[in-house]
């Protein structure tokens, strides 16, 4: 079968990386102008006239003969050994995210695969779009940019192997346009002892850990994933997070039973989960001393029209704040019974999509879409299960609503040391 | 200096294109939404002007299942049974 591959050119990098990666360099991309949504349907099809001639010759012209897919081989490269200069020319091989990065010598690596006692041409993850092998000795490589310890390397390797996972669906979240990135919550005595913080300012800066672990896992997806800034990671914007997303369950302080217990690991054992998660949107409440009142300050929050999880379903995370938690906890409420509740409390009136997206959306998600009625009511998570619900952070009133991409479920996996 | 390339080796591996015919008389064309908005729509007028230029017999739509999510192997094998030609979209 002969096939043309039809794009707008802003999409043309992304385009032509995913057909080398399948082995198909050579396969024709004709573009048309950006974009093609949010525009007249009469003005996207319009776009069609310039280029049906280049599209019918692309149908019934002989291919280019193959070219060698897939030429890096791994291994050593020569790098500046002015550290200053190192910076610069990381930045113009594509494989920094732009804070100063730590060289990866030979024996930098070495030590940080002290860290773990798999072998370093061990295979984790086939990582996508580009189908990089992460190899336990190229994840290293960008554990010592990143500024890890080798002990922070079990981590790392049990989050890639994470987002490799087919429910993850690393491929879109690789290269959507929407802003979201790898969320990794630790649970377990390993949180505490790599001293991975969940208490006060968990999810912003002031914790080695949690920075450098969070940056290597983001820079093995930019470099061995082939998900470069502009180019094939088409976000329109990003966010924060992206540079590094790494938060410890605050175990002690939740009345509840952690998320890994949860998913059916044990108090003992370490765990990582992935989500593909938004930035943290804040739930403000100084004054409600109620569960049920808490619960009423979370729509607020939650209950937009501008959300993936409304239509594409996934996981949305509520972080609790433990003052927040202890409220939820206070009438003797467990974890289910304010999921179901947030999940009952969180909806968007139908009347509040616009017409073009209620027709976009109901295609998308006949089921969740069908009722047309004016007191119809969009909910955040396809299920309450689904609304999952953790608890860090230090003193204080605020919770944290972090939605994601919704084309993906999280991943734990047990972090093996 | 040297260091451990931080990018290493890609599992992909090479394949050749599908031959292509000297025309597109009398022959069907796929066409591959990505169910992004307006991609049907852009799609079916190349369809079109395909047809009336180069005298192709037949234009059929399929629909990936969601932007975010492969086309089904069913899609796709039905693609290749159906038609000789196909027009494939990736934008926004």
């Amino acid at each position: 079968m002969a096939c043309v591959v039809v794009g707008t050119d802003e999409f043309l990098p992304l385009a032509r990386a995913q057909s080398a990666a399948r082995g198909l360099p050579e396969l024709p991309v004709i573009t048309v102008p950006h974009p093609i949504g949010g525009i007249a349907p009469g003005a996207a099809a319009a776009k069609a006239e310039p280029v049906a001639t280049s599209v019918l010759r692309a149908l019934t012209s002989a291919p280019s003969a193959p070219s060698v897919a897939g030429a890096a081989t791994g291994g050593m490269r020569g790098a500046p050994s002015d550290l200053d200069e190192f910076q610069g020319w990381l930045m113009e091989q594509g494989w920094g995210d732009g804070l100063p990065a730590i060289p990866p010598t030979a024996e930098r690596v070495k030590r940080m695969l002290a860290g773990t006692r798999r072998g370093p041409e061990e295979i984790v993850a086939v990582l996508v779009p580009r189908l990089g092998r992460a190899t336990i000795e190229a994840v290293a490589a960008n554990a010592v940019m990143a500024g890890a310890l080798p002990e922070y390397m079990p981590v790392i390797l049990a989050a890639v192997e994470a987002l490799a996972d087919p429910s993850f669906n690393l491929q879109a979240v690789q290269t959507t346009t929407h802003p979201c990135s790898p969320l990794l919550i630790v649970n377990g005595p390993i949180a505490r002892r790599l001293g991975i913080n969940a208490a006060g300012n968990a999810l912003g800066q002031g914790a080695r850990a949690n920075a450098v672990i969070g940056r290597a896992v983001r820079l093995t997806l930019q470099n061995i994933g082939g998900a470069r800034p502009g180019k094939e990671d088409r976000a329109t914007h990003g966010h924060p997070g992206k540079y590094s997303y790494c938060v410890a369950e605050n175990e002690a302080a939740s009345p509840w039973e952690p998320l890994s217990v949860e998913r059916g690991f044990s108090p003992a054992d370490s765990t990582v989960t992935v989500c593909a998660s938004e930035a943290p949107h804040n739930i403000n409440d100084h004054g409600t001393a109620t569960p049920e009142g808490l619960v009423a300050t979370v729509v607020g929050t939650a209950a937009t029209t501008g959300s993936n999880n409304i239509y594409l379903g996934g996981e949305p995370l509520i972080a609790l704040g433990p003052e927040h938690a202890a409220t939820v906890a206070s009438t003797g409420w467990k974890k289910d019974d304010f999921r179901r509740a947030v999940w009952d409390a969180v909806g968007v009136p139908r009347g509040r999509f616009t017409s073009e997206n209620l027709a976009r959306f109901e295609a998308i998600y006949p089921e969740g879409f069908q009722d047309r009625s004016s007191a119809a009511v969009l909910r955040i998570a396809r299920d309450w299960r689904d609304i999952m619900v953790i608890v860090t952070g230090g003193a204080g009133k605020h919770s944290a609503f972090i939605p994601t991409f919704g084309a993906t479920r999280s991943v734990t996996r047990k972090i093996i040391e | 200096m040297d260091i451990v390339d931080p990018v290493g080796s890609s599992a992909a591996t090479s394949r050749s294109l599908a031959a292509r015919p000297a025309s597109l008389e009398g022959v069907t064309i796929a066409l591959l939404d990505n169910s992004k908005p307006n991609a049907k729509e852009l799609l079916e007028r190349l369809g079109a002007l395909l047809a009336a230029q180069a005298g192709a017999r037949a234009v059929r739509v399929w629909s990936k299942p969601g932007s975010s999510v492969s086309a089904t192997a069913t899609v796709l094998e039905e693609i290749a049974r159906s038609a000789r030609v196909a027009l494939t979209a990736s934008a926004d």
